[in-house]
């Protein structure tokens, strides 16, 4: 019922101009995967992804640093598949559990959310380093308020 | 898995807890004294001395020797580690979506994808 942020957990928004089945769609499959699953600078070729969009299948990418050629890789297993309204994978080297939901928000919009628990682990494995998690949301902003101005003395 | 790499995972454990985030939050504004941290709190002073303890072994906060007061003290650098790591991430998801964005508008054919290339033919 509270809506506290539990720390350890991460959520990120996002709403997109594409019907829900689309972006489900993106999310789980390779050829789609390969245009956005590296964030800037981060290639992640097409041969270098492999889904097994079941349950106990696996999730994995190699994600290639575009400037240097460094690798950095996510191992992952699909937890739960319902097609087109959540996803959810979880890292067995960290234990961080994915989930993202897909909300039909009418008129060809979509929200997306990613949600991730047992933030701390991820910081045990390098691949996970790299970068998949998101933002601590309300933990976020209130850490960037101590660091910003009220922190300042 | 790297030194920084278990003091962070240490910080978010630490921060985890949302007395030791009221400590933190009360320390960005100064240094205080164990009595002045647990006023606040409906916590004994030992109560309040262990969370003091875990904040103080991740490195988020210091405590001078001397006298007998040991006020604490906020590490703002080690705190700026943590905001640092969250932006990181913000930034990853953020790009990844604007990525799958302009992906999504490519398999429409709308706009504000990659220009059409010279020398294709473009069906109206």
């Amino acid at each position: 019922m509270s809506d506290q942020p539990q720390a350890g957990e991460l959520t990120y928004t996002r709403v997109f101009d594409a019907p829900r089945e689309l972006v489900f769609q993106c999310m789980t499959e390779p050829e789609h995967l390969t245009h956005f699953w590296g964030p800037a600078g981060v290639s992640t070729p097409r041969e270098n992804i492999t889904v097994d969009l079941r349950p106990g299948g696996a999730f994995e990418a190699v994600m290639v640093n575009d400037a240097d050629g460094s690798s950095y890789e996510m191992h992952a297993v699909y937890v739960e598949i319902s097609e087109p309204e959540r996803l959810v994978w979880t890292d067995p080297g960290t234990g961080m559990t994915t989930t993202s939901t897909f909300t039909d928000l009418g008129g060809n919009r979509t929200e997306v959310r990613i949600h991730q628990v047992n933030v701390p682990e991820p910081f045990r494995s390098p691949e996970a380093q790299a970068g998949f998690v998101t933002s601590l949301d309300r933990c976020a902003d209130y850490l960037s308020r101590l660091v910003s101005g009220e922190a300042s003395r | 898995m790297t030194a920084a790499a278990s003091r962070l995972d240490d910080m978010f454990i630490a921060l985890a807890d949302p007395t030791r985030r009221a400590i933190v939050a009360r320390l960005a504004r100064g240094d205080a004294t164990v009595n002045e941290l647990a006023a606040p709190f409906d916590m004994t002073l030992p109560g309040i001395s262990k969370h003091l303890k875990v904040l103080e072994r991740c490195g988020l906060i210091t405590r001078t020797r001397s006298a007998q007061f040991r006020p604490c003290h906020l590490e703002r650098a080690a705190l700026d580690e943590v905001a640092d790591w969250i932006a990181e991430n913000q930034r990853i998801w953020s790009q990844r979506f604007d990525k799958l964005d302009q992906h999504l508008r490519g398999l429409q054919g709308m706009p504000g994808t990659a220009p059409p290339q010279h020398g294709e033919d473009i069906h109206e």
